[in-house]
């Protein structure tokens, strides 16, 4: 594995995401977003204390539920599939660079890219936060939740990158899981429960499943022990495995939601042919 | 150089490549032929082991399945259909320098050296550059460090003809001790590049020797066009028709062509200068890279 063929292939993969419109729109907007709920949310925290600083993270939390994942996929079902598209995938592998310094290359810059963009949101909305007497440790655990988030969808988005025959393919499989990971939370659930009586247990293992709803109950559980902002799904969870036991296995869910579909993407991008667009 | 051993190449149940032997030597250019799905690309393809193949390959002693990347380091590749990377110019060159190893010195010096200095295109966008000089850039790249081995998949499929021309006289400046593969349906860059030629069909090679070797096993007629005075005109023609016979003869204005096998041109051309015919200008036209695999199809099967 050379360094700087991986510098390279991540000086530039990060450079095309940066300046991919999407990514300035959705960063844009997740920026502004963040800044506008911090200001607003801090402006009641004197009469609410500890709690309106909670109501902001909350705001915060739901702004990243909605943008965070769209963020990491469009970037990351672009990364191979656009490539392999104009066929720029076919002129690098035919380089002097191994495929697992290919992917490696391509991972990272990606992953930072998106990280950066969050870096700048959700870091001067902390910072303000942190600045008005919001525990640091609070947003520091935001941050590397949302981090993890973004991650877990990069990690999506690269497995159908890899596995769509084009870009218009991989970004719609991407944007299937967005819609059906926002769209079956914590609401979509509690119809199936009541439409199809449901067993508990199920909730639980949704929760667990879905990486959004693992982002959302950690933050969640970490601001409010009582569990009256959780859900249904929340609930059934801190009965069950009590504040500390809810965040790990959220930070577990969401490890695993990051390393699965990256190593099934990198099994795919291995194989030879996955390069070629023939 | 490049030593292949029973290369085979599956896709599901297709094969692609059936049990070839390959053997080129140091300085050696193989130009490989076929019609479209003959095999051509995926032969390259894994020659520079980015392809899992059955047999073995070695290019310049190394094993291509065990250490492909080490055998890429030692391969120039310019792909049919250049790569539109969302890079400059300069960019592109430092990208490619840390990517292959060499200083970014030398790829720019390549660039020189085939009328693309930096100091006028480096600011300007991939998708600025045109055709040819996107290839002439690929060129550069291929070509900075010296490999010993050079590989090109149609490199001027896509170009106009004043692109195709400056992307030829650019070849030129390959050195003679480059071992060179070149897959392509372009007569002329057959016979300016390769010295030897595989015809590839279904996966098995059909043909391995030279052009003039392919010429005449094709049998492929080329057209000896001869300009002349007007009123010397149907003297030539009569001349033509008395070689070749009515059908392979066509005059128009001071214009008359006759149809003929390369070993008859020079003697009919000859023989018109013995009678006192004023020539003033000849010209062969020869048949196209596919007319001449397409009557090497035709003549085999008969």
């Amino acid at each position: 594995m050379s360094a700087t063929v991986v510098r390279a292939l991540v000086r530039r993969e990060l450079g095309e995401s940066l300046r991919s419109r999407w990514f300035m729109v959705y960063s844009g907007v997740f920026l502004l977003g963040a800044l506008a709920l911090t200001l607003f949310g801090l402006s009641g925290s004197e009469i609410y204390g500890y709690r309106g600083f909670a109501k902001v993270m909350a705001g915060l939390v739901h702004l990243a539920l909605l943008f965070v994942p769209l963020m990491a996929l469009f970037p990351a079902t672009a990364a191979i599939a656009g490539e392999r598209e104009i066929g720029s995938l076919e002129y690098l592998v035919s380089q002097p660079i191994s495929f697992g310094e290919l992917f490696l290359g391509k991972w990272l810059g990606v992953s930072l890219a998106v990280w950066l963009s969050l870096m700048l949101g959700f870091g001067l909305a902390g910072a303000i936060a942190v600045w008005n007497g919001t525990p640091w440790p609070l947003i520091a655990l935001l941050l590397a939740l949302t981090l993890l988030l973004a991650e877990a969808f990069v990690a999506i988005g690269l497995l159908c990158s890899v596995v769509a025959r084009s870009r218009a393919r991989a970004t719609s499989a991407g944007l299937v899981v967005w819609i059906v990971a926002i769209g079956l939370g914590t609401l979509g659930i509690m119809g199936a429960m009541l439409r199809w009586g449901l067993p508990r247990f199920v909730l639980t293992l949704w929760g667990f499943a879905n990486p959004v709803e693992s982002f959302r109950l950690g933050v969640i559980a970490s601001l409010d022990a009582d569990g009256s902002l959780l859900g249904p799904v929340g609930n059934a969870w801190m009965n069950a495995l009590g504040v500390s036991g809810v965040i790990a296995l959220c930070l577990g869910s969401l490890l695993l939601w990051t390393l699965l579909p990256t190593a099934v993407a990198w099994w795919r991008f291995r194989r030879p042919q996955s390069w070629s667009a023939l | 150089m490049i030593e292949a051993r029973g290369l085979t190449k599956r896709y599901g149940s297709q094969v692609v490549l059936n049990d070839l032997d390959l053997s080129v030597e140091r300085g050696q250019r193989l130009a490989l032929l076929g019609l479209n799905g003959a095999g051509k690309t995926t032969l390259l393809r894994c020659v520079m082991g980015v392809l899992s193949f059955e047999g073995s390959i070695e290019v310049d002693g190394i094993d291509v399945a065990a250490a492909g990347k080490q055998v890429r380091s030692r391969i120039g590749y310019v792909p049919q259909r250049p790569p539109l990377f969302q890079m400059t110019l300069d960019t592109m060159v430092e990208f490619f320098s840390a990517l292959r190893g060499v200083p970014s010195q030398a790829i720019s010096e390549r660039l020189d050296s085939l009328d693309l200095p930096l100091a006028e295109t480096g600011g300007l966008q991939l998708r600025e550059l045109s055709g040819g000089m996107l290839q002439k850039a690929l060129l550069a790249v291929a070509l900075a460090a010296n490999p010993p081995v050079l590989i090109m998949d149609e490199p001027t499929a896509n170009l106009d003809p004043r692109a195709r021309g400056e992307f030829m006289r650019a070849l030129r400046g390959v050195s003679p001790e480059t071992t060179v593969l070149l897959a392509s349906h372009r007569l002329d860059e057959v016979e300016m590049v390769a010295d030897r030629i595989w015809i590839l069909h279904e996966g098995d090679r059909v043909f391995d020797g030279s052009l003039d070797d392919l010429r005449a096993r094709a049998g492929a007629d080329s057209w000896l066009w001869v300009r002349t005075h007007k009123e010397q005109r149907d003297v030539v023609r009569a001349e033509f028709v008395r070689k070749a016979g009515e059908d392979a003869v066509i005059a128009n204005g001071t214009h008359v062509a006759v149809q003929l096998p390369a070993d008859g041109r020079a003697e009919a051309l000859a023989r018109l200068q013995s009678n006192g015919v004023p020539i003033v200008d000849f010209w062969v036209v020869g048949p196209s890279l596919e007319e001449i695999v397409q009557g090497f199809f035709t003549e085999s099967t008969s």
